[in-house]
């Protein structure tokens, strides 16, 4: 029986496994046979699971991907006691911190982020080894090694992040914690400290090219399943028996837009705008705190900022003129511990930290605006 | 499908586009137009606490007109009220009780036997707080008018409510980034610098420094029941030219807050009760956090989630309470009053 297969209408067809074309140089074979077809698989893709090509790339790239996992979840769980309950209800707020930035590029002790280090070693070196399985299956199967290079633009963005930038900088303080939440939370951080990112041209460019990325993934996606009825989704078919699905598809857009992209054209499109999401991405991050401190001052210095007028009657400045100029004082460490037992306040120790520092924003004994503020 | 099934689709759509919440929040526009500087609340939940508030008012009491004070020797261990006539300090006390003890009464703080009474004691550590507490209020109310106002200032129910502990409070936690550090003695949330490119000048803040301040916003955002751009203008949270002048009101109010936390809730370390059976008679006397130190203020002290504390209600300002709003002095005992005027 002859039946049209696509989400429309779907029926999986069972027939032999396909054990895949014969490469060269694939001296471990596959290491898996085909287990067979899978009906829920079926549901959403192929049916067929397997052959899978595991390689020494691929086992020793799950083994560290393994390793870092392990060591991620196992601090999170010793962060909660080894309390299961608790690791399951807090999980998207556990976290594994990187060092604190006075350890510099050293290794940290293992609880004040050398683990971090050494998960963040062990899931870079997995990465990077698949990586190399994706270019060198790719090269085994004849193909061209688009999808590597593409990885390899989102695995630079992960450098940049965890590596080259914090080692740049100097420490690794800088880098990005595991965690669901705490990533965010260094989002958010991260942008507050170089004065708004959204003022940085290159985050702007990876916006667009990541907003673009979906616009054309919504549009590719819904030209090819609104012509599948007509057997759209069968490229090869469509080069050799064209049918009306490409023409009617083709139509459509120059109808709405004038223009269109070919069937060709549509996936290069669509390659570099995910490509190069993480790769301006990457670019906008790495020199944020290495070249650029303050994106805000930046976007001001270049005209992309807008000046608002005054709304407030009195300017709410509480420091001098010219005060806000000054260098930084240090933030102060938290080592002492006011009003434990048996310190004694009467030392000037935790009470010298009161005290205004010159330059510090919080000096504002002469405030024409605001009078009194002790 | 049908007419029906499209219609309740777009009304859920709609609900979900209002945000979910409804009635939608109340927005009020607190800054130059288009850049989100405005005051988020939902009427609501403000209505609540404001009937919560009104449930919770202390027993009505006045404060007395100013007089003479009382003559030397007429009491006894009286070290911060002495500037109060006699008519005034009976009327404290028993507004002190309305305000923080009105279910345990005076011997909260006052030793009272049912053969004697006391009042001089300082037997039991209620009685040192309170006195403490008073002159946290009066510096509060004489010298931080920059954050509670010429007018308003703050009284013991502000923050007690009618209960002898407030209900916002922190402690160490042992985490050495604890955000209510910089409530106490910790500065560092200036992280953005004034240079556009890292060679014109050095910020030696990183992101951790960020995350900090972040924590310490938030902390204060809760304590107040505001978002960000109550303050700020969120494009540039560093620049004061832009920001609301409550952002000026909050910058006193943190300083108020540290110097109140060093000079006065810190000092207490010795006062707070150690040992149980001491006080075996006061069940809630547990005072003391996991590292060993005593209670401390935050915004969320006095303001409790509210922009001002219990919503501008009168019933927490000062008033006319000279105990509350001139820093006290010691009630002179007959001899050392002689002995002034010898001199």
């Amino acid at each position: 029986m002859i039946e049209f297969q696509n989400l429309l209408n779907q029926v999986q067809v069972h027939g032999p496994p396909d054990q895949g074309v014969v490469t060269k140089n694939s001296k471990w074979g596959r290491t898996f046979r085909p287990g067979g077809m899978n009906y829920l698989f079926g549901k959403i893709g192929d049916a067929q699971v397997g052959p899978i090509y595991l390689g020494w790339l691929g086992v020793v790239s799950i083994i560290f991907g393994f390793a870092a996992i392990e060591i991620i979840g196992l601090n999170m769980l010793a962060s909660v006691n080894w309390d299961l309950v608790e690791f399951v209800r807090q999980l998207p707020w556990l976290a594994l911190e990187p060092p604190q930035p006075e350890y510099g590029l050293r290794l940290a002790p293992l609880s004040e982020g050398g683990w971090w280090q050494i998960a963040g070693f062990f899931l870079t070196v997995s990465i990077l080894l698949w990586w190399f399985r994706m270019y060198y299956r790719a090269k085994a199967l004849g193909l061209g090694t688009h999808v590597a290079w593409a990885f390899a633009s989102a695995i630079w963005l992960y450098l940049v992040l965890g590596f080259i930038r914090p080692v740049w900088i100097g420490n690794f303080g800088e880098a990005v914690p595991f965690g669901i939440f705490p990533h965010l939370d260094w989002t958010a951080a991260f942008s507050l400290r170089y004065g708004n990112l959204f003022y940085n041209p290159f985050h702007m460019l990876s916006i667009v090219f990541l907003y673009g990325s979906a616009v054309l993934f919504a549009m590719h996606a819904a030209t090819i399943l609104a012509v599948a009825k007509m057997g759209g989704e069968r490229e090869i078919d469509q080069i050799t028996d064209r049918g009306t699905a490409a023409e009617r598809s083709m139509i459509f857009w120059r109808w709405t837009m004038g223009f269109n992209a070919t069937m060709e054209s549509i996936h290069r499109w669509a390659w570099w705008f995910a490509v190069l999401t993480t790769l301006t991405g990457g670019i906008g991050i790495v020199i944020t705190g290495t070249v650029v401190d303050n994106w805000y001052q930046w976007g001001q210095k270049h005209g992309i900022i807008p000046d608002y007028p005054e709304y407030y009657e009195a300017p709410a400045v509480p420091v001098q003129q010219g005060e806000l100029d000054a260098p930084y004082q240090q933030a102060v460490p938290p080592m002492t511990l006011p009003g434990l037992p048996g310190l004694d306040l009467s030392e000037p120790g935790p009470q010298s930290l009161m005290q205004d520092q010159p330059g510090d924003a919080f000096t504002d004994q002469v405030n024409p605006t605001i009078g009194n503020n002790r | 499908m049908n007419r029906a099934f499209h219609w309740t689709g777009a009304a859920v759509i709609a609900v979900m586009a209002a945000g979910c919440e409804v009635p939608p929040p109340e927005v009020d526009q607190t800054g130059f137009r288009g850049l989100g500087i405005e005051f988020v609340y939902d009427e609501g939940t403000r209505e609540d606490s404001l009937a919560a508030i009104e449930s919770r008012l202390p027993a009505p009491i006045n404060a007395l007109p100013a007089m003479d004070p009382a003559p030397p020797g007429t009491y006894e261990n009286v070290q911060v009220l002495g500037h109060l006539s006699q008519a005034e300090f009976t009327v404290t006390m028993q507004a002190i009780t309305n305000w923080v003890a009105p279910e345990q009464g005076c011997n909260y703080c006052h030793v009272v036997t049912p053969d004697s009474v006391n009042y001089a004691s300082d037997a039991i550590y209620t009685k040192m707080v309170s006195r403490r507490m008073l002159q946290m209020t009066q510096d509060i109310n004489a010298n931080w008018r920059s954050h509670v106002g010429d007018t308003v200032g703050v009284n013991c129910w502000t923050c007690h409510q009618g209960k002898p502990v407030p209900t916002n409070y922190w402690f160490y936690s042992g985490n050495a980034n604890q955000v209510e550090r910089h409530y106490l003695d910790r500065e560092g949330l200036r992280v953005q610098g004034p240079y556009a490119l890292s060679s014109e000048g050095e910020n030696p803040r990183g992101t951790n420094d960020a995350e900090y301040a972040y924590g310490v916003m938030i902390n204060m955002t809760n304590g107040l029941g505001v978002n960000c751009t109550y303050c700020h203008n969120s494009a540039r949270f560093a620049d004061w030219s832009e920001s609301s002048p409550q952002r000026v009101t909050a910058l006193r109010g943190l300083r108020m807050i540290r110097d109140s936390n060093m000079e006065y809730m810190v000092s207490l370390q010795g006062v707070w009760p150690t040992d149980v059976a001491n006080y075996a008679s006061y069940p809630d006397r547990s005072r003391l956090g996991p590292l060993g130190d005593g209670p401390k203020l935050s915004c969320a002290s006095c303001h409790q989630g509210a922009y001002k504390p219990q919503y501008s209600n009168p019933a927490s300002y000062a008033g006319g309470w000279r105990a509350l709003t001139e820093i006290g002095v010691p009630h002179p005992q007959p001899d050392e009053a002689s002995g002034s005027e010898d001199r």
